[in-house]
């Protein structure tokens, strides 16, 4: 069933490939394997669904009449310049970058479609290298559950909507982004009419389209750069003296500036100046390092640190049963 | 999975790439399209009944059937009018993109150049390239990429400055094998010269790389570091956190076995294979933790937390 299918859309294809006029209907069924048995409905129903086949894998099927006095004779085709890939070369240095891309994604659905892309360029006369970065192996996740859903949506640029943080959002997709693990979708929220970002990982359920692929516009003005930026680390517009141990929190020590003449350094620790962006996540980092850093400066900072400290001292003593030392 | 759809996109590409691969193996070219070889046969099977309207014998694409059955060689002719493959579709490109900027994530600054022009080209070839996925890996400093790299080309050795999981500082000897990617984070997989092991560092926690003299020794695979990595280290021991509900950040950022969600708290497995990351994650966390199981897994945290208070009154 499948074979045959797969011939039919194939012979359309190559019969539409080769015209360059559009070829009316009566024509296609009369001279492409497959239709000529077919009842006049059963021809309809099927020539429209391989059509719309087609359509789907990309390729662009125009419809139009070959007589400007007889607009109703409608016929298709497929231009060869719309159909094939330009030329592409590469050097030997980025057939290698191409060489690894095959092994990236770790969702099976884009690594299949990574391969199709390859595949094309193999057949475009590109021989992707994967022997000369073969010390490297890069990887994109896609373990989110609502991820396909979401990727479909955005490749074909189609409404979604889906549950998030307990609420209906309905969103045209725009832009996604990986970042450290994790991601992200741009795109337009209708209910709220501005463009909002949403971490993948919180969209709970799979994405439900609310309307066609391609049924809007990218603004054109998008500022891309722009609307990621609220995702990167905040700059490190603090500053704070900290007391490491010899030998201990080296990476502090590298992105810090030595203070020799501090005040207060118990023995066995050096003072640092250490830039950071927002106290409370720097505060969780330090208490991490235990006693191989100690906050000299600022006092909140210190304070808060301290604190922490000594609510771990006194929670875990509870649990343990009142053993304080 | 088999569509039809899935199948004539594979057609298009394969009819010009068997007329640039001429006498192309079964098998090597199943690999290529991401297929089984009986695949591939079944879509050759495709090929035979297509070609030029009319369906007259020398309109239909000429396929070697006995060449294919009896030495796996493919050969196929007459089917000049499919010389090139399809543009790329949206998602294909996308893919492509995104795999390309994943590679770029841990190339050092001497093969950068190669994958920023292969990009450049293939965004040229691509519509929506404009709005294709960033990817942002924390692979650490480019430097010190380059510096391993170069180690594996030659087969040397390194030593350098390193912080581990639990925040101890070392200076590990090692002979670099590999640098991969998992869950965003970029590691090197290299051979301990002092535990005779595999290792695995976090690029993001290597401070400056230096060479030191000797050589790579004969070393066999080194183990697959897949997503379960974690999962089968043997004296991993599991550990369940109940947390105030603000505290369900962690649950995105490390591996957890399950997560329970109540009113006023959530509960989450986590499986632990290093005593010094449990500890400094108890720390950070604060009095953000309610209650630990089994409560002995917190006495590091307590003792760390006790003698970090003990320094602050003495100093």
């Amino acid at each position: 069933m499948t074979q045959q299918k797969s011939e039919r859309i194939m012979n359309l294809a190559i019969c539409l490939l080769m015209s360059r006029r559009f070829v009316e209907k009566a024509h296609i069924r009369e001279v492409v394997e497959g239709y000529h048995d077919l009842t006049d409905a059963a021809f309809e129903r099927t020539f429209e669904r391989d059509k719309d086949e087609l359509r789907r894998m990309g390729v662009p099927v125009e419809t139009g009449s070959n007589d400007p006095l007889f607009p109703d004779e409608v016929g298709y085709r497929i231009l060869r310049k719309d159909f094939e890939l330009p030329p592409i070369e590469f050097t030997a240095a980025e057939t290698a970058a191409l060489g690894l891309a095959a092994s990236v994604w770790e969702s099976a659905t884009q690594a299949g479609q990574t391969v199709s892309a390859l595949a094309k360029l193999r057949a475009a006369g590109v021989d992707p290298d994967p022997s000369r970065l073969a010390a490297l192996a890069p990887s994109v996740g896609a373990r989110e559950p609502a991820f396909a859903s979401v990727w479909a949506a955005y490749a074909e640029r189609a409404p979604i909507s889906f549950e998030y943080r307990g609420e209906t959002r309905r969103v045209e997709p725009w832009a996604m982004t990986y970042r450290r693990g994790a991601w992200y979708l741009l795109g337009h929220d209708r209910g709220r009419e501005a463009a909002r970002v949403f971490k993948v990982a919180r969209v709970d359920g799979p994405a439900t389209r609310i309307g066609k692929p391609g049924s809007y516009r990218l603004p054109v003005d998008l500022d891309l750069a722009a609307a990621w930026r609220s995702l990167e680390p905040a700059s490190r517009d603090e500053t704070a003296l900290l007391a490491l141990r010899d030998g201990r929190a080296n990476d502090l020590r590298t992105s810090g500036v030595p203070e020799p003449d501090a005040a207060g350094v118990p023995p066995g620790y050096r003072a640092y100046r250490v830039g950071y962006a927002r106290p409370w996540d720097f505060a969780g980092e330090l208490c991490a390092r235990g006693a191989d850093v100690l906050v000299l400066a600022p006092d909140a900072l210190r304070e808060t640190v301290i604190a922490q400290l000594e609510a771990v001292a006194a929670a875990a003593a509870t649990v343990e049963g009142g053993d304080r030392p | 999975m088999n569509t039809s759809a899935e199948q004539v996109t594979r057609l298009l590409s394969l009819v010009p790439y068997l007329q640039r691969h001429p006498d192309a193996d079964l098998a090597a070219t199943a690999a290529t399209f991401g297929v089984t070889s009986e695949q591939l046969v079944d879509d050759l099977n495709v090929l035979w009944y297509c070609g030029l309207p009319g369906g007259l014998p020398g309109d239909l694409i000429e396929i070697d059937m006995d060449a294919l059955e009896g030495i796996g060689r493919i050969r196929l002719s007459n089917a000049d009018y499919l010389a090139r493959p399809m543009r790329f579709t949206p998602d294909e490109a996308l893919s492509l993109l995104v795999a390309l900027r994943a590679v770029r994530e841990l190339t050092g600054p001497s093969d950068t150049d190669g994958v920023d022009s292969a990009l450049a080209k293939l965004e040229a070839a691509t519509p929506a390239a404009d709005a294709a996925p960033g990817v942002a890996v924390a692979g650490g400093d480019e430097e010190v990429r380059a510096a391993l790299a170069a180690a594996i080309d030659a087969g040397g050795l390194v030593e350098f400055d390193y912080t581990d999981s639990g925040l101890e500082s070392s200076v590990p000897t090692v002979a670099p094998v590999k640098l991969l990617v998992r869950d965003g984070y970029g590691y090197l997989q290299a051979w301990s010269r002092k535990r005779k092991d595999w290792r695995t560092y976090r690029l993001d926690r290597i401070g400056a790389v230096r060479p030191v003299p000797g050589r790579r020794p004969r070393l066999g695979q080194p183990p697959r570091f897949d997503a379960g990595w974690l999962e089968s280290r043997p004296e991993a021991a599991t550990v369940t956190l109940r947390l105030v509900p603000q505290a369900a950040w962690i649950t995105e950022y490390y591996p957890t076995l399950a997560v329970r969600a109540e009113d006023t708290a959530i509960e989450v497995d986590l499986l632990v294979a290093d005593p010094a990351w449990l500890r400094s994650l108890l720390l950070r966390l604060g009095a953000d933790v309610l209650e630990v199981n089994p409560p002995e897994a917190a006495a590091d945290a307590r003792q760390a937390a006790a003698d970090a208070l003990a320094a602050y009154r003495a100093g």
